[in-house]
């Protein structure tokens, strides 16, 4: 382990972005961050709003059209390396928005997370469970370490 | 350009007047939680005037719900809202059974009373939770998470998961949602640790002079203000103005309860408005398991039929939410969803102007925003 992974291992930057869906997911995702029942720090794990600041992306909702470009910009403006983990059933699938009746498809939602950015992990759920998001963001750190040293 | 005549708010696009600066956030701005735009227009650090649009995140739900049978449009409604889930299943299965002439069981009644009193302490707590954090005070934010984690363990008792419960079906509430006794010794036992641990929440958050300096007389809203705008739910109430919807609701009529105000309307009176809901809400609860009656839960005994246009109201955490089905032969042919914080929308605005730009965001948080569920179709009709 270099001596650049070493340092950033001590201290995780996750950023939440929220691209439409039905805001529970969004509260789990903060709960896990500020309830001492879950307490993501204690993984080194800190929330921020900056995106020049952030390591792990983490979205959640189905991604709207409105949505889509901002989504963009912000995965852009985040400094290599960088990682993104989709949380809840709307960002895998489209979750009960996508389709309006069967294969229909709905003229609000742009995709899942995966049609705009790349995704390296998943957790599914609706809503996502606190466990959940912590187990899913804990795993794509030593990834996030490996691309490091490269 | 909202321009104010007689203290009201209305659109007038002749009148326009400039200020010197304009400072937008938004739409998915990475401060805010949710994706919303506002516009300050700012004079020497004093907001003018403010402006909040909504619309990105429209999905367009009632389009999915058309032509679904009722009770399967009954189970999209709950994805209207993370925050207030129960409040929009338990309205929408209320208008299913009132357009189909559903007589709903007792025992039905009081435990959705149960899930909807539980779902008013947990967004009442993460309102007190997201205001401290925006106060910048994370100690008291962890504190009432903490609290908080013990009503979503209740509702994960009742519904099985932790955000979307889904507790109301058609006639009456899913077998899941079922209390035995143990059950029932559980939730009164967590009520006593609410009631006790709230209590002294508040009081350590009522003496610290320094918070209480900064909240007090922030984002003042007036009664006349409030009422001219419609503004519902506890934002009303804390300016003054007794009115509750749950008093005029026939599921409450068995309980006893108090309607809140606080006087003042500024940032203060809405944090301690919440504050003191809460052990009204524990209240309710433990009356709704003292008087719980025995008997079935569900009635299956309907059929879809042709309805006309049914409305109905209830009061959800934020103030009074609006349903409306119109039937076909049990397949929903149109639908209307009203949430409370699009009449809210116009106190967070109103609230801003002519306070310091910092408080802003502290303004727009207290009157409790939940643009998420806001997002519908509106039609504006020029008479």
């Amino acid at each position: 382990m270099g001596i650049k992974s070493l340092a950033r291992k001590k201290a995780i930057h996750l950023m939440l972005v929220y691209t439409g869906g039905c805001n529970g997911c969004d509260i789990e995702i903060v709960n896990t961050v500020l309830s001492p029942k879950f307490d993501i720090e204690q993984y080194n794990v800190y929330l921020t709003w900056n995106p020049r600041e952030a390591d792990v992306l983490v979205v959640s909702g189905p991604v709207t059209h409105w949505t889509k470009e901002p989504l963009i910009k912000i995965y852009e403006s985040i400094p290599k390396p960088k990682l993104v983990v989709a949380v809840g059933a709307c960002a895998l699938t489209g979750g009960v928005y996508k389709n309006i009746h069967g294969e229909l498809p709905s003229e609000e939602i742009a995709g899942p997370v995966d049609n705009v950015i790349p995704v390296d992990a998943k957790v599914p759920g609706c809503a996502v469970r606190p466990e959940d998001v912590v187990a899913g963001v804990v795993s794509v750190i030593p990834i996030l370490l490996e691309k490091e040293d490269k | 350009m909202v321009t104010k005549i007689d203290g009201a708010t209305t659109c007038n696009e002749t009148e326009r007047q400039v200020f010197e600066t304009e400072l937008n956030m938004g739409t998915v701005h990475p401060a805010a939680l949710e994706p919303y735009r506002v516009r300050l227009f700012i004079e020497d650090e004093i907001v003018k005037d403010a402006e909040i649009t909504v619309g990105v995140n429209h999905r367009g739900i009632e389009r999915i719900m058309e032509g679904l049978p009722v009770e399967k449009a009954n189970a999209l409604t709950e994805k209207v809202c993370g925050i207030c889930s129960n409040g929009h299943i338990f309205n929408s299965c209320r208008t299913g059974e009132g357009a189909l002439g559903i007589e709903i069981p007792e025992r039905a009644k009081y435990l959705r009373v149960l899930a909807q009193e539980l779902e008013r302490l947990h967004s009442h707590m993460l309102y007190l939770g997201h205001g401290s954090e925006v106060l910048c005070h994370e100690t008291f934010a962890m504190r009432i998470f903490y609290i908080r984690e013990s009503v979503m363990d209740l509702l994960f008792m009742m519904g099985g998961n932790r955000v979307q419960y889904g507790i109301s079906v058609l006639g009456g509430i899913r077998p899941r949602a079922d209390l035995n006794s143990r059950e029932k010794q559980r939730i009164l036992d967590t009520m006593d640790y609410i009631d006790e641990k709230v209590a002294a929440f508040a009081e350590r958050f009522v003496a610290d002079p320094m918070v209480m300096s900064r909240i007090t007389g922030t984002g003042e809203l007036s009664q006349k203000q409030a009422l001219d705008l419609h503004v519902t739910g506890p934002t009303l109430r804390a300016t003054g103005y007794e009115f509750d919807y749950r008093t005029k609701m026939p599921e409450y009529e068995p309980f006893e309860f108090n309607v809140i105000t606080q006087d003042g309307g500024d940032v203060r009176a809405n944090i301690l408005m919440r504050a003191t809901e809460i052990f009204e809400s524990t209240n309710i609860i433990r009356q709704v398991i003292k008087g719980l009656p025995e008997g079935p839960i569900v009635n299956r005994n309907w059929e879809l039929t042709d309805a006309p246009v049914y409305k109905s109201y209830i009061e959800v955490p934020r103030g009074v939410c609006y349903h409306s089905y119109g039937l076909e032969d049990g397949k929903v042919r149109h639908s209307i969803i009203r949430t409370p914080s699009m009449s809210n929308i116009a106190a967070m605005q109103e609230s801003c102007i002519g306070h310091p730009v910092q408080d802003a965001q502290l303004n727009i948080v207290s009157c409790d925003p939940c643009f998420t569920c806001t997002d519908r179709a509106i039609q504006i009709i020029k008479l």
